[in-house]
């Protein structure tokens, strides 16, 4: 029993140091890259106002549905719409928006947060948003939360021209404009691929400044075209939503949360007859390819799962010297356990984490090994031999046991 | 300039230089007579291309989406405004009072939608000549202290308040209804309105408020509008007209019935009023007509040659024409299209339009012969129409107010049963619906499309930049040949001088001549100025003749015309004669008085052109030959070549036909038959275009008449 007990014990602190080993190298996969795509973020803007432009809001109204169905949740959604349709005097539904003449979906249900609502919507507020310089009074809901992981979908729709775009027939934003806050997100590290799908005329000129890598750009029609409108519901008297939306929707509708269509189908999805405009895709600052990136990184807030060994673990950044401290965490535990990151938010205390970090890094003999390992690509050989390599100990230990 | 630059170097002292605009100045006036040719025939081909040149007309302001909702008004609505047109018929017979009967009806009916309803009683204004009214907005209520319960009118006026709106906005539907007798017409558009009516109760969609108007027409359509507007643009804080009610027994007779029918009711004695006005719609439907299909005609010129804003115009022709099927049809002058030359000049036009095509696809300007007619025939009447400047109906009175309006007159195709009824009361609501709802999605005034424009086709114009070209080209001459004219005057009087006088002595006489010879055009102008006081005496005059009791219109025109020679005759021989400055008198005195004359002719033009555009046009047609090419009869007759023949001739019938009277006698011989020309029509006519406050009026008598005296006067001038 006795021995039994001290094989176990033995048996223990011969597996911890494999452990060990492969919890390290684990994590240090993950920061391979740059950093990991950890939430979603999705800025929604109409840009017009007036009766006549009812479709714009519905269009806007009909994203921002699709993207909250696919699961970006509201405090992830920044809004901004005139909301001018769905109370006014000319419409014969009143509190009520249809994309569509069957009047089978409303679109002003109960659950609409307007994060920015009729005046609001200027392009001051708008590259405020963007840069995340707010004024002091504007209340946290109101801001862009990003970080270096996020994905964010920037959706535009309202009247555009050449290389600009009308902000309630009031301001324009210009194509300079729109490249330069793209360009200060990026400083900033506001986001890790952001997707720019604007519904205007002549969208594509919107794109023509943008410099910042990853950033991937659709638009609905080419310099010189324009965007038409869907259809016309003559009940309600006004065009009701976009060609270059209604077939996006239509794209989304049919797919759930778990579907794993990737942007290149969406992009194929698109044909010109039907749009009457040329959908434009820039996609020369984005590196991956298309063909493996799943619209749910966007449109929806879906990530890829990641293996780690930690609970309450910070993201790993690349500082080597925090290997101690992670070391006097993983003492305690004893599995190997699988979580998906949803989002890590504090900040603060990962940087606490990571001056405590820097103070040990001196003291590690582990770190010119561990400096090894990150050099080698392939992490999964290295586990398998690993455990190849534990085998010998393993007999070792039976017989002596024996 | 080279040159220029090398005697500057050669010289000793450089002349100043003389700018390029000078000297292209100088140029035109020195080659004035070639520039005066060439630019009046242009801008006389000018007018002549405009059908060509005209453009289809469009929606401008996006707001408006004419046609995007389907229509609403259903047969239960048009059954409804069946059963009122039965009641309007039938209480006709039953009793023939004053027609108070029928205004209650409608009340009832208004108030039974539960409608706003209130009575707007009114005493008619005589159309009479104010010298202050012209280009003044009407005052309110001065001749309201001299009315009789005798004469007076009833509207009746019911408004929808929009649910869920500010109230800050209305649209006017306006029907005129004779209370005293009413064919089927009126009833009908009646009718129409009242189907109409009771649909907008129902809606959800009301932005604006509905005010219908059902002006009492038995003083005159544009009458009873005009007062209601007036009224209600222009409230009063005395109860002078609730006083004026309850003086006639007949009205508080009226007010009685309704109070009792329906208590609690939304019926009110007072004034009803609802926000600032978008837009008004005037609905007929006319009796008899001989149409082979239904048609609608708009009539737009308010006074003084103002339109609506075209886009209203626009959503009017584009409902009827693609959304039920009428055909729309604006007024022609249905003379012109049977005349030859016209349609031999758009045969060229057309086989030029084929040639430029061929030469290059894009070029299409080219139009059919029978389109240009067409086309020449709807611009002549609409140029004409505005340049008379008497408004074409009652929405003449919204645009005083700047409310844009229109009439629109519904010619159904003859025939009188039931099935037909409802079918007109059907087309013509839901167009009425249609206009109302594309109204009503406006935010702002009408302000995206023209307004000064005249209309070639109900859907095509031509906009005030592409017309003013034929006028520019038409008075650019004048100053040039005017300047020309003086320096030619005052270079001839220094030649015959300078023989006596040599550079090296000037005395003291001689500046003093130059002086008095280079104020010389003074003299001419004392004369210019004394013929167009004499025109403001002219114009003046009706008005004292007016109040002259017991006149018959042809006494009127004679005393009118014996004091306008008389005091002619007077002025001339006092102030202006040839007599008094004899001395002064040379033989190139003619010449000034014409420069003055030209440039008089063109400041009143331009002035015109600015007031109502349509008169100046006409009046540069008719005048500037005529200043152009006016010279003495004696120095041709001197001369006596083919040339100076020739001139004479058509100096002669220039100043024959540019005569106002003449021109309108030849007009309307043109237009009418010349056998039924009377000389009271000329009165009866210029009595109409001061009632009217017409600004062409003015012009006639203060601008036009002027001139052609002076221009005779330089005819028979003695040199």
């Amino acid at each position: 029993m006795e021995t039994f007990i001290n094989s176990k014990a033995f048996f223990k602190l011969l597996l911890l140091p494999c452990l060990l080993l492969y919890s390290s190298i684990a994590y240090n996969s993950s920061s391979v890259g740059a950093t990991m795509h950890t939430n979603n973020w999705a800025v929604l803007v109409c840009t017009s106002r007036f009766w006549f432009n009812y479709r714009h809001m519905a269009n806007t109204l009909s994203l921002y549905r699709t993207v909250k169905r696919l699961g970006i949740p509201d405090e992830r959604i920044i809004l901004m719409l005139a909301d001018d349709m769905a109370c006014n005097t000319r419409n014969k539904y009143p509190a009520q928006v249809f994309n569509n003449e069957n009047h089978r979906l409303n679109l002003y249900g109960d659950n609409v947060e307007v994060d920015y609502r009729g005046s609001e919507v200027t392009v001051e507020n708008f590259l405020r948003v963007l840069t995340g310089r707010h004024e002091t009074a504007a209340p946290r809901s109101k801001h862009l939360l990003s970080d270096e992981g996020s994905h964010i979908l920037l959706y535009m729709t309202g009247h555009g021209g050449d290389e600009f775009l009308k902000f309630q027939d009031s301001e324009e934003l210009q194509s300079h404009d729109l490249a330069d806050v793209v360009k200060q997100m990026k400083e900033k590290h506001r986001f890790k691929e952001l997707l720019i799908m604007v519904d205007t005329c002549q969208a594509a000129t919107l794109f023509n400044q943008l410099q910042s890598p990853g950033v991937l750009a659709i638009g609905s029609s080419m310099k010189g075209e324009n965007s038409y409108s869907h259809h016309l519901d003559s009940d309600v008297g006004v065009s009701v939503v976009d060609r270059f939306t209604y077939y996006t929707l239509a794209f989304f509708e049919r797919l759930n949360i778990y579907d794993n269509a990737s942007l290149s189908s969406l992009f194929s999805f698109y044909n010109p007859s039907m749009l009457m405009s040329t959908a434009y895709y820039r996609r020369d600052l984005y590196q991956r390819h298309l063909e493996e990136v799943p619209v749910t990184n966007f449109f929806g807030s879906v990530m890829e799962t990641i293996h780690t060994d930690a609970a309450y673990k910070p993201l790993s950044r690349k500082n080597s010297g925090r290997l101690e401290t992670q070391m006097s965490l993983d003492q305690t535990l004893l599995h190997v356990e699988r979580r998906t990151f949803i989002n890590v938010n504090d900040r603060d205390e990962m940087q606490d984490i990571n001056v405590e970090g820097k103070q040990a890094a001196s003291k590690c003999p582990w770190s010119t090994f561990y400096s090894k390992l990150q050099k080698i690509e392939n992490v999964d050989s290295l586990v398998n031999y690993g455990l190849v390599a534990m085998l010998p100990f393993l007999v070792v230990s039976t017989w002596l046991l024996q | 300039m080279a040159e220029t630059k090398e005697k500057s170097e050669t010289d000793e002292k450089p002349k100043p230089r003389v700018r390029p605009i000078v000297r292209l100045g100088i140029f035109l006036i020195s080659h004035s007579f070639l520039v005066s040719v060439v630019c009046c025939s242009a801008g006389v081909l000018a007018l002549f291309l405009l059908p060509v040149l005209a453009k289809n007309t469009y929606i401008s302001e996006n707001a408006l989406m004419p046609g995007s909702a389907s229509p609403m008004l259903s047969n239960q609505h048009i059954s409804n405004g069946n059963r009122l047109v039965k009641d309007l018929t039938g209480s006709k017979l039953k009793s023939s009072e004053t027609g108070i009967e029928s205004q209650r009806i409608i009340a009832q009916y208004m108030l039974d939608l539960g409608a706003e309803v209130s009575f707007h009683k009114f005493h008619p204004q005589l159309n009479q000549f104010h010298p202050l009214h012209f280009f003044s907005t009407p005052d309110s209520g001065i001749m309201q202290e001299n009315y009789s319960c005798s004469s007076y009118g009833i509207n009746t006026v019911g408004i929808i308040r929009a649910p869920r709106s500010d109230g800050k906005e209305a649209i006017i539907l306006v029907t005129p209804y004779n209370t005293l007798k009413s064919g089927l017409g009126e009833a009908l558009s009646v009718g129409i309105a009242y189907s109409v009516f009771s649909l907008l109760t129902q809606v959800t969609w009301l932005a604006k408020d509905i005010i219908w108007l059902v002006a009492d027409s038995r003083y005159g359509e544009y009458e009873a509008v005009a007062v209601w507007l007036r009224d209600y643009q222009t409230p009063k804080f005395s109860s002078l007209s609730t006083i004026n009610a309850e003086m006639c027994p007949d009205i508080n007779n009226l007010y009685e019935l309704n109070v009792n029918s329906i208590a609690g009711s939304k019926f009110s004695n007072s004034f009803r009023r609802a926000g600032t006005m978008a837009a008004a719609l005037v609905l007929k439907v006319r009796d008899q007509s001989e149409q082979f299909e239904d048609t609608i005609s708009i009539y737009a010129e308010a006074s003084n040659g103002q339109m609506p804003n075209l886009d209203l115009i626009n959503v009017v022709n584009y409902l009827a024409v693609h959304r039920q099927g009428l055909r729309v049809k604006v007024e022609k002058l249905w003379s012109l299209l049977n005349s030859s030359w016209l349609r031999n000049l758009g045969e060229i036009f057309e086989s030029l339009g084929k040639v430029a095509k061929s030469l290059n696809p894009e070029w299409k300007f080219g139009i059919p012969a029978t389109e240009y007619v067409e086309g020449i025939a709807t611009l002549a009447s609409s140029l004409y129409y505005q340049a008379l400047g008497v408004p074409t109906g009652p929405h003449g009175a919204f645009r005083d107010y700047q409310v844009d309006a229109v009439t629109l007159e519904i010619l159904p195709r003859f025939s009188s049963d039931k099935v037909r009824r409802n079918d007109i009361l059907l087309r013509g609501g839901r167009l009425i619906e249609g206009v109302i709802r594309s109204v009503n999605n406006l935010l702002e005034k009408f302000h995206q499309s023209f307004f000064l424009y005249l209309l070639t086709s109900p859907s095509k114009f031509v906009s005030v930049g592409v017309y003013m070209i034929a006028f520019a080209l038409l008075i650019v001459p004048l100053p040039m040949v005017a300047a020309s004219l003086y320096v030619d005057a005052s270079s001839l009087g220094n030649c015959s001088k300078s023989d006596n006088s040599t550079t090296s002595a000037i005395t003291n006489t001689d500046e003093r001549g130059i002086t008095v010879r280079s104020w010389r055009w003074l003299n001419s102008a004392k004369l210019v100025f004394v013929v167009h006081l004499w025109g403001a005496i002219v114009s003046l005059l009706p008005y004292f003749i007016c109040q002259i009791p017991d006149c018959s219109p042809t006494t009127s025109f004679m005393i009118w015309v014996l004091l306008s020679m008389l005091s002619l005759l007077a002025l001339y021989s006092v102030l202006a004669s040839p007599l008094s400055y004899a001395e002064a008198s040379q033989e190139k005195e003619w010449a000034f008085v014409k420069s003055v004359t030209i440039s008089s002719v063109f400041i009143g033009l331009g002035l015109m052109s600015v007031i109502n555009f349509a008169t100046a046009e006409i009046g540069a047609l008719l005048m500037v030959p005529m200043c152009l090419l006016a010279r003495p009869l004696k120095l041709d007759i001197r001369a006596g070549t083919l040339r100076s023949f020739s001139r004479i001739i058509c100096n002669l019938v220039l100043g024959l036909i540019a005569f106002p009277p003449a021109a309108f006698f030849l007009l309307k011989g043109m237009l009418d038959d010349f056998g039924s020309l009377n000389a009271v029509d000329f009165w009866m006519w210029v009595e109409s275009l001061w009632a009217w406050n017409s600004a062409t009026y003015l012009f006639i008598g203060m601008v036009h008449l002027p001139c052609w005296v002076l221009c005779i006067h330089i005819l028979l001038h003695t040199c």
